[in-house]
């Protein structure tokens, strides 16, 4: 697998730090990994810098995941970027609303090292 | 027709709910098993609490109290790392494990899974400190154990629509 470029969000820094681990022991091989705070943190961090991945919460101060991803698609920011919603919100609705939005993926907090290797690795290895 | 949890509260008064998210939640993030205990007086002092609100069909809270030793165990468990003193990344980790635990308890009841929103943690360090609600619809406050620390855990419904 090819050594790939993440960004994370969420307003947890420990949160951030648990899925850029779990991503590592899942076997994703990281070049480099962007962190944000909140949907804003994030859309700024995408004007300048490319990434190959995208991880992140829903429920966030400030912009939400769900408004990220309506003004990333909207504006057209890293359009062929797999993006994988990780919240502990996980209602149908919910991940209808996120696949609507663009997510192509959607896990519920706690995970496990499993369902991060079943749900984001192929989406990384596709690329 | 609009949803009612008046059905559902004999899970949302189940304690086997709460048992299994907190029991979740340790063994995922932390990697420790974590097991209820009989409820003992608790030590306020130097406490940190964490709070969730719950909003939409369901108004109340998930709150943790831990003392700072064991929100200090909690995040090293939780990052890896060796942590000696209250500081920013043990409030945000106790925000954290309660966001997840709240996520998990609401998702175990499918009224509230679809119906009930939650708010973003806010942790709270100081004395003396506790939540009251008068009068909770419903409440259930348990005490747990991880290595040899203890915390507690309160779901607190105010209000059912």
């Amino acid at each position: 697998m090819k050594q790939i470029r993440a960004l994370i969000m969420d307003d947890s820094s420990v949160m951030r730090k648990i899925v850029e681990r779990t991503l590592r022991q899942a076997g994703v091989e990281l070049e480099c990994v962007l962190e944000a705070a909140n949907g804003h943190e994030g859309l700024d961090l995408l004007e300048r810098h490319p990434v190959d991945l995208i991880l992140s919460d829903v429920n966030m101060p400030s912009m939400d995941g769900l408004e990220f991803l309506r003004q990333l698609r909207g504006r057209n920011l890293a359009p062929q970027t797999p993006v994988v919603m990780i919240t502990t919100e996980g209602s149908e609705e919910q991940v209808r609303q996120a696949v609507e939005a663009g997510a192509q993926g959607y896990i519920r907090k706690p995970f496990t090292v499993e369902q991060i290797k079943q749900r984001i690795v192929p989406l990384v290895s596709a690329g | 027709m609009s949803a009612s949890l008046r059905d559902s509260i004999p899970q949302i008064a189940n304690p086997g709910n709460l048992d299994a998210s907190v029991q979740e939640a340790f063994a995922l993030m932390l990697g420790c098993e974590c097991r209820r205990i009989a409820a003992s007086r608790f030590n306020a002092e130097d406490s940190l609490i964490a709070v969730v609100g719950f909003g939409g069909i369901l108004s109340g809270a998930c709150v943790i109290r831990s003392s700072v030793p064991s929100a200090i165990r909690m995040t090293a468990l939780i990052t890896g790392m060796e942590i000696t003193a209250l500081d920013a990344t043990v409030q945000d980790a106790l925000g954290e494990i309660c966001n997840v635990i709240a996520g998990s308890w609401k998702s175990r009841i499918p009224e509230l899974a679809a119906h009930c929103a939650l708010s973003v943690p806010a942790v709270i360090a100081g004395n003396e400190y506790w939540i009251r609600v008068h009068p909770p619809e419903s409440k259930l406050h348990h005490m747990y154990q991880f290595d040899e620390s203890t915390f507690e855990v309160m779901i607190v419904c105010e209000g059912l629509r």
